[in-house]
């Protein structure tokens, strides 16, 4: 019994192979989103670990504004108030990533739950939710945030629902096709004729499997917030009493021509973490859809 | 003899005239002058609109009766000369001869009462013409002003943008002048240009007018403002050559770079009676504890002037001691300057029972700002009153009517403001201070809610008598008390200036900037 089970061995070996780690493996060899990882890791350390070593309040006037970087010890300089900018960069960040990852968040949540309704009943159901995401899709999105926060004041909390709910449009239109072709596969039909409720079938049985376009679309997302949130405060409507880069940049705008650093360095923070996030998605996508990539 | 003198006085003028000709270049006639301004005018009547956004159009289209120099000396205009009488009750006015509006029809002292009334019952500065309360016209050039009591800004009030004269046979016809089509199209104005376009955030568009009644004047074709509300634009702009010429610029980064321009002027020379003054204003009402006095003397303390006007300012504007603005003849620069001492602010405090929290804050308080060039200033409240032990949190509004909405119903600790003093105390001044100006949702009324009972004797006072000496006594004491009891904590005038293109002749330099008739700036 044993002998004849001895020639089978290899061929579980390659089943075995995990899901999980093909992707990871995939991703490994995306060299470009393994670098955006590393450089996502490190503006995290940075951002989370540098404020325990660099003890500095950012809203302390420590030195003579406009101290340029590297001179008076100050590695990244001191802003127009004379405030540390490195403390700046570091407690910034945290706000940034954080207001980028929430609004993400809410934006994915009001995405999946339009798109996976509109993809799973069809019909007029369908329709009504499609023509309400055109309705924000058409509405110019800085446009619109900037009304929201206009109206209900520049808070962290504001800022952050303003950014989710501009942007959620993309999620619920991938949502959506992915439910449309989920649905008509035959675990799903099996799923159906086990007679199960249709809740059960879209979060249990659906989702799961659609989750992989969405993950990505919301790994962009961040990025795209964060970028959202810089532009929110460049224009000045963002709550004065927390410090994030687009802060930063925002509120030394006025001195861009005398101090163009000041603006450039929070400018560079956001690009790299950006692209980082952007490498970091390109590399999901190509690791969680294989057969895209070998098309 | 007397002739003799004459004789050799005119003499002696020719002669001087004639040996500067060849320095002093003569102006010129002609040319298109670019300038900005900063803001849309809601519409370029200034009988029934304040604001210099529409004051730098209006006084090219209407003509007052009195001009102001730059030493705050009345010069005659529309009027050819003026008379107050001895009791201070009557002013009479005598109309320079052969002035005409823009559709050719006389310029009449019928329509100097129309346009005095039209002002008393429309303008929001309600005291400029409040004791007048009769204009009478024996003849078309004499308009005699009968006054309930004494009025020392009268002749102020009859300057620049604060008294337009406008048409009776236009905005005499029974449509309310605040909203009269001819406040945008087809002015017809009594000023030195007259309109050809105006179109809303692009620009003014003003013409020669070829009957305006003072000899040779105009020396321009045409002014051309363009609207540019971004100041660095407006820099950019006026290096190039593109803008000859811009006023009210206070952008203190931008003014240091124009200064080091060669090809430009960049004066500070006027403004005075605009008399913007920046503060930290204090809602002495609060319910929080900016409501006591010593917490806002120690808040004083604490505020680094020297910082703000260095740092900040870059050094183009001097300190602000008082509410009235420094170039003003009433400013009082003794009074308690409250200099940075932050040991002295903390002690305040202490004995004062606020105590210190181990987390190194006393007491919560809010700051507002109603635009954008006032966040910095705003920003810079939050770290250093927390060295008192203050913890500020900024507020930000998204837009102007938003703030302003916040700060007139009360609804606020702190914020930055900006107040235009307009002249004389009584018209911009007094405004912030008396106790019956407490009025829910009007910006710049006494927004600080206070009220003290010899203020208002003082301010009434010196509203009520010609007599310069007494009212700079009366106004002294007033700006001791205001110190005092700090219901605003004055920082620094706006260091308003005239940009000009040294092609530019006689760039204004009046005490009212550019919102004054630019009928002798001329192009070299």
């Amino acid at each position: 019994m044993s002998d004849t089970m001895q020639p089978a061995q290899p061929e579980p070996e390659i089943q075995s192979t995990s899901p999980l780690r093909e992707m990871v493996s995939m991703f490994m060899r995306n060299y470009a989103a393994v670098a955006g990882l590393v450089l996502l890791i490190a503006i995290v350390l940075f951002v989370f670990v540098g404020p325990l070593i660099h003890r500095t309040d950012p809203f302390e006037m420590v030195w003579a504004p406009f101290t340029f970087p590297g001179q008076e010890g100050f590695l990244l300089g001191t802003d127009y108030l004379g405030r540390d900018i490195l403390a700046a960069m570091m407690v910034g960040g945290q706000v940034s990533m954080a207001i980028g990852l929430a609004a993400a968040l809410v934006s994915v949540i009001i995405g999946v739950t339009v798109g996976a309704f509109a993809g799973y009943y069809g019909g007029v159901i369908e329709e009504l939710l499609m023509r309400f995401t055109e309705f924000f899709q058409v509405l110019p999105t800085l446009l619109f945030s900037m009304v929201i926060v206009a109206l209900f004041g520049a808070s962290l909390l504001t800022v952050t629902l303003a950014i989710g709910v501009v942007s959620w449009t993309a999620v619920a239109r991938v949502t959506r096709s992915e439910f449309l072709r989920i649905r008509e596969l035959e675990y799903v039909a099996a799923a159906r004729s086990g007679s199960a409720r249709d809740l059960y079938l879209i979060f249990k049985v659906i989702l799961p499997n659609a989750l992989p376009p969405i993950v990505v679309q919301a790994n962009l997302m961040v990025g795209s917030a964060i970028l959202f949130e810089a532009a929110l405060s460049f224009l000045g409507l963002s709550d004065p009493n927390v410090m994030s880069w687009g802060q930063v940049i925002g509120s030394n705008r006025p001195y861009i021509l005398d101090a163009g650093f000041a603006v450039a360095i929070p400018g560079f923070a956001i690009f790299l973490t950006v692209l980082a996030i952007s490498l970091v998605g390109d590399g999901l996508n190509d690791a969680l859809n294989p057969k895209l990539r070998q098309r | 003899m007397q002739r003799l003198i004459k004789t050799f006085v005119a003499t002696a003028t020719a002669a001087a005239l004639l040996a500067s000709a060849p320095m002093a270049q003569e102006p010129k006639r002609g040319g298109t002058l670019t300038m900005a301004i900063q803001q849309t005018p809601r519409h370029l009547n200034p009988a029934v609109q304040s604001g210099t956004a529409t004051g730098q159009p209006g006084t090219q289209l209407f003509a007052s009766l009195l001009r102001y120099d730059e030493g705050w000396d009345p010069q005659p205009y529309l009027a050819e000369s003026w008379e107050v009488a001895e009791d201070g009750l009557s002013v009479t006015i005598n109309l320079v001869q052969g002035a005409t509006f823009h559709d050719g029809v006389p310029i009449t002292s019928e329509d100097v009462a129309f346009s005095i009334e039209t002002v008393k019952a429309n303008h929001p500065f309600k005291s400029m013409f409040e004791p007048v309360i009769a204009v009478e016209t024996p003849d078309e050039n004499t308009a005699i002003l009968k006054l309930s009591k004494p009025h020392p800004a009268l002749l102020l009030a009859m300057s620049s943008q604060l008294l337009s004269i406008i048409p009776k046979h236009i905005y005499g016809d029974g449509q309310d002048p605040k909203s009269h089509p001819a406040n945008s199209e087809n002015v017809v104005g009594s000023g030195p240009f007259k309109l050809v376009e105006f179109v809303r955030d692009q620009h003014v568009i003003l013409e020669r007018y070829e009957g305006y009644f003072e000899k040779g004047l105009p020396y321009l074709d045409r002014i051309v403002m363009r609207i540019i509300p971004d100041a660095s634009t407006r820099t950019i702009a006026l290096e190039s050559g593109e803008l000859m010429l811009s006023g009210f610029e206070e952008n203190p980064r931008n003014l240091v770079r124009l200064k080091k321009n060669e090809d430009l002027n960049v004066s500070d020379v006027g403004y005075a009676a605009i008399g913007p003054v920046n503060w930290l204003a204090f809602n002495t009402q609060a319910e929080s504890e900016v409501s006591d006095p010593i917490v806002r003397k120690a808040i004083a303390h604490a505020v680094d002037r020297e910082f703000i006007l260095n740092a900040l300012m870059l050094g183009t504007a001097g300190p602000a001691l008082t509410g009235i603005h420094p170039g003003s003849p009433f400013y009082d620069a003794s009074v308690e300057p409250y200099d940075l001492d932050l040991d002295k602010a903390n002690k305040m405090l202490d004995d004062a029972g606020y105590a210190m929290g181990a987390d190194g804050t006393r007491f919560g308080l809010t700051v507002d700002y109603g635009w954008p060039t006032m966040k910095p200033f705003a920003e810079y409240m939050k770290p250093q009153l927390k060295k008192i032990g203050i913890d500020v949190t900024v507020r930000s509004s998204a837009d102007f009517p938003t703030w302003a909405k916040r700060i007139s119903n009360w609804e606020f600790d702190m914020t930055m403001d900006n107040v235009f003093n307009w002249g004389d105390p009584v018209i911009g001044v007094h405004r912030t201070y008396s106790s019956d100006n407490i009025k829910a949702g009007v910006i710049w009324s006494n927004t600080q809610q206070y009220a003290n009972a010899r203020v208002d004797e003082l301010m009434a006072e010196a509203g009520s008598t010609n007599d310069p000496e007494k009212r700079k006594a009366l106004y002294a004491e007033f700006q001791k008390i205001i110190a005092d009891e700090l219901p605003l904590y004055p920082l620094w005038p706006s260091p308003y200036h005239t940009v000009s293109n040294k092609s530019v002749g006689n760039a204004p330099d009046s005490v009212w900037g550019t919102s004054s008739p630019l009928d002798k700036v001329y192009l070299k």
